[in-house]
């Protein structure tokens, strides 16, 4: 530990502005203060402050993600660690291009998206599509509007609604049965060539055709789908960590999940024979996964509480809506990307109001 | 529970030696000195006003030499003399001030003189009011919320008389205007105990205001009252400015000690202290802390100002010192450490399963500074009830006038929103230099209206 900050000290000089690899400079801070906590103190009042960064911040949503991740290795196999090997590679290599001509720190809020993306892809995606999407989402839904802070979508969501519109059928085609016994897939690397192992209906799909999945078996996640969405549970034992830890905003999820639940079950009551229950919807897909790690993103979701209410029924009833009554058999994602265009506004509502009250204080 | 926070207990300072008097604190810069540089003055005598302050005096704590130029910005007195002060004004000094200012104005000219005033807040702006105006109410706190800084219970402890005495002489300053009197419980033995030493008087309200900091801010509990600002001023005072009240109208006698605290994690034995001003910063220092290299803080955690090293001796208006270690080891891969012992806003960290833990705080900042990511923690804990997100990113892009509508002029400089950021963006700073900048131009367009008028 000594000999590792002896040694950042020493190679410090090179990386300063003017030094030899100067350029590299955010790549350097990177390290150090990923290694180091980092060295600066409170300049004013407050003398003290909270220990919370956006390190911990970040490392929140990783952390809460472990049971995703653990499910999707058990469920779809090894290939999931070349996948993340290649979003963290390709999108990280953008972020630190940008950090780089910018001049600016490297922000952390890559972490969180190179991992969410491989979990919303399904598992047999070829690999250069995975690196073309997560470039794509981290580039135009990140950078292109300056960075972190101040993105309109959630760059996750975009570059998979990239790959989803450009290369449809293997975004849809292939899927492959989820692993089963005491192992799983554990020890397995299923790839697009294992023609065995492939299935080519997802619950949601199956559900046009008019035939529902178990509903135990969705709970558990033993269903084909996408890498880190199909199994509840996991999703859910993440998704109350980041709601206790206060990283996710409770609102959110449960206006999600509360105006969804309602409105399929007002569906299903009055067409028992067309809608699927409640329960049953509430597990499939995308949706669980997109209100607890997508749709609860602080900076594209609505900064007042109120807008986040507003916020979460739009996103459970737009999703309820395509997935009843369009082509299209999964809704979350355009129902988040609808969402993130409308944040802005429902906070300058809510603002206006705030404002306006404001204005007869003292 | 914070470590480092005061015992009740308040010590007595040894008498010092030399006192170093420095000429500006927190409202006041005492420009007009009146002494002569070599010349002896008593406990209680005026060694200089501040013409911008109503001509607020700076009192020789107690009898010595005043020197004007041995330390830059400081009144040195040396030789210092136990005697406690000097007597009660002269006759003809009093007769003189009837002529002036008629019998109701002796009262505030006492106040002014004998060094009470300066415990007087306008609790709109935090100034100091007109000795001469009238307030719409008096707001008394008896609470003092800010970590570290000297609370009000331990100034009030075997006081009670002179408190009551105090409200007293308060309420002949005003007509029919209410005090209010703020407490933390008014069920508490101890309230109770003021109800009866104040009973018949209809004119003092007792107020319950929650043990939560910043609550006891006199810009939020003006608020919480009601009061209308175009409804005229609002004094507002502490537990130790209704005691100094006490001793300059009933005793006639200056208010030359104050209780400070001085307490932060750095201390060895935090605790209150009876001090005056000008006491020398070094001694109390040496002997309460700090056990390892640290930040000396005048004021409270949140809202204080580091002392510089240039300043020698308490102002006038110390509330307490503050010690904060430094931060002096990196912390190694910090972000992954479960922070079993750490106070956060979130729940990121193992300490939130504990209840009670004793933090050691430092002057870390615990991060990098980062773009705001919106997560709304600091208008989850702001006070006034402002958008401290929405106008940060004003400022950010310059826009002076929008802020001023999003209202920043409604921060009370708390420090709360900076101590949560996780993007560790200076907010309180970044206010009070726009709430500046607003007022200026504020100034400025109406100068300018006023001349077109005139024109």
């Amino acid at each position: 530990m000594k000999l590792l900050q002896q040694l950042f000290e020493a190679v410090r000089p090179t990386f300063e502005t003017g030094g030899r690899l100067g350029v590299l400079k955010p790549i350097y801070e990177a390290m150090e203060n990923f290694f180091f906590a980092p060295s600066a103190t409170a300049p004013t009042a407050p003398y003290a402050r909270d220990p919370l960064d956006l390190k911990r911040l970040m490392s929140a949503v990783i952390i809460a993600l472990v049971p995703c991740l653990f499910a999707a290795f058990y469920f779809f196999g090894l290939r999931l660690i070349a996948m993340l090997i290649v979003s963290y590679a390709a999108g990280g290599a953008v972020e630190v291009t940008f950090a780089i001509i910018r001049k600016e720190q490297i922000n952390e809020g890559f972490l969180v998206t190179g991992m969410l993306f491989p979990l919303i892809l399904p598992p047999t995606l070829p690999l250069w599509m995975v690196a073309v999407g997560v470039a794509f989402g981290v580039l135009v839904g990140k950078e292109l509007f300056g960075g972190t802070g101040r993105n309109i979508f959630n760059p996750a969501i975009v570059g998979r609604c990239f790959l989803a519109l450009a290369y449809p059928a293997a975004m849809s085609g292939n899927w492959i049965s989820a692993g089963e016994g005491f192992t799983g897939r554990f020890f397995q690397y299923v790839g697009t060539s294992d023609i065995n192992a492939i299935t080519t209906a997802t619950p949601l799909v199956l559900a046009k055709q008019g035939s529902l999945v178990a509903l135990p078996d969705m709970f558990l996640g033993k269903i084909s789908g996408s890498i880190g969405e199909t199994s509840a549970i996991a999703i859910l034992a993440g998704g109350v960590f980041l709601l206790y830890t206060r990283v996710a905003n409770w609102r959110t999820v449960v206006s999600i999940l509360a105006s969804f639940a309602l409105l399929a079950g007002i569906f299903h009551h009055a067409n028992p024979e067309r809608f699927a229950p409640v329960l049953w919807h509430l597990c499939a897909g995308g949706l669980l996964f997109g209100a607890f790690f997508m749709a609860t993103d602080p900076v594209t979701s609505p900064v007042s509480n109120a807008g986040k209410w507003l916020y979460g029924i739009i996103i459970g009833v737009i999703t309820l809506l395509i997935r009843n009554f369009t082509g299209y058999v999964e809704g979350v994602m355009f129902a988040i990307l609808l969402a993130n265009i409308i944040a802005p506004i429902l906070d300058e509502i809510v603002f206006s109001v705030r404002i306006r009250r404001l204005a007869s204080e003292g | 529970m914070l470590h480092g926070r005061p015992e009740r207990a308040v010590k007595v300072l040894p008498e010092p030696d030399v006192l170093y008097l420095p000429l500006r604190s927190q409202r006041f810069g005492f420009s007009e000195v009146c002494v002569n540089d070599g010349q002896r003055v008593d406990a209680g005598d005026i060694l200089a006003h501040d013409p911008d302050n109503y001509a607020v005096p700076l009192l020789a704590p107690r009898a010595g030499i005043a020197r004007l130029k041995t330390t830059q910005n400081h009144i040195v007195l040396e030789d210092i003399g136990h005697l406690e002060e000097h007597a009660d004004m002269s006759e003809e000094e009093l007769s003189h001030i009837v002529q002036e200012m008629g019998t109701a104005g002796i009262k505030r000219y006492k106040l002014l003189a004998l060094g009470a005033w300066q415990f007087f807040y306008d609790a709109y702006t935090g100034a100091l009011p007109d000795p001469l105006g009238t307030p719409q109410a008096i707001i008394v706190s008896t609470l003092s919320l800010e970590p570290f800084v000297a609370r009000g219970d331990a100034q009030l402890h075997g006081r009670l008389l002179n408190f009551t005495r105090g409200l007293e002489q308060l309420q002949s300053l005003l007509e029919y205007q209410p005090i209010y009197l703020i407490m933390p419980d008014i069920k508490s033995a101890f309230a109770s105990q003021v109800r009866e030493q104040i009973r018949g008087y209809a004119w003092v309200k007792l107020i319950e205001i929650p043990l939560k900091y910043p609550y006891d801010n006199f810009n939020i509990l003006v608020r919480t009252l009601g009061l209308k600002k175009n409804a005229g001023p609002v004094w507002a005072v502490r537990t130790e400015g209704v005691l100094a009240v006490d001793r300059a109208l009933t005793l006639t006698k200056p208010c030359l000690v104050r209780i400070i605290s001085i307490g932060g994690p750095a201390v060895k034995s935090p605790v209150h202290l009876k001090a005056m001003p000008g006491y020398p910063i070094r001694e109390i220092i040496d002997a309460f802390g700090p056990t390892a290299e640290s930040r000396i803080i005048n004021g409270g955690l949140l809202t204080g100002e580091t002392i510089a090293s240039n300043t020698l001796g308490l102002d006038v208006e110390c509330r307490g010192l503050t010690v904060v270690p430094e931060l002096k080891d990196r912390q190694f891969l910090g972000f992954m450490r479960p922070g079993w012992n750490r106070q956060s806003h979130s729940r990121c960290f193992l300490s939130s399963l504990r209840k009670n833990f004793r933090e050691r705080l430092t002057t870390a900042m615990c991060g990098e500074l980062r773009p705001c990511i919106s997560c709304n923690f600091c208008e989850e804990v702001c006070p006034a009830g402002i958008m401290p997100h929405r106008i940060h990113k004003y400022l950010y892009r310059d826009l002076l006038e929008e802020a001023d509508q999003s209202r920043v002029d409604l921060c009370i400089h708390c420090g709360l929103c900076s101590f949560v950021c996780p993007s560790k963006i200076e907010l309180r700073k970044q206010f009070a230099e726009a709430q500046l900048l607003i007022e200026e131009e504020k100034k400025e367009s109406q100068q300018e209206l006023a001349q077109e008028k005139n024109a």
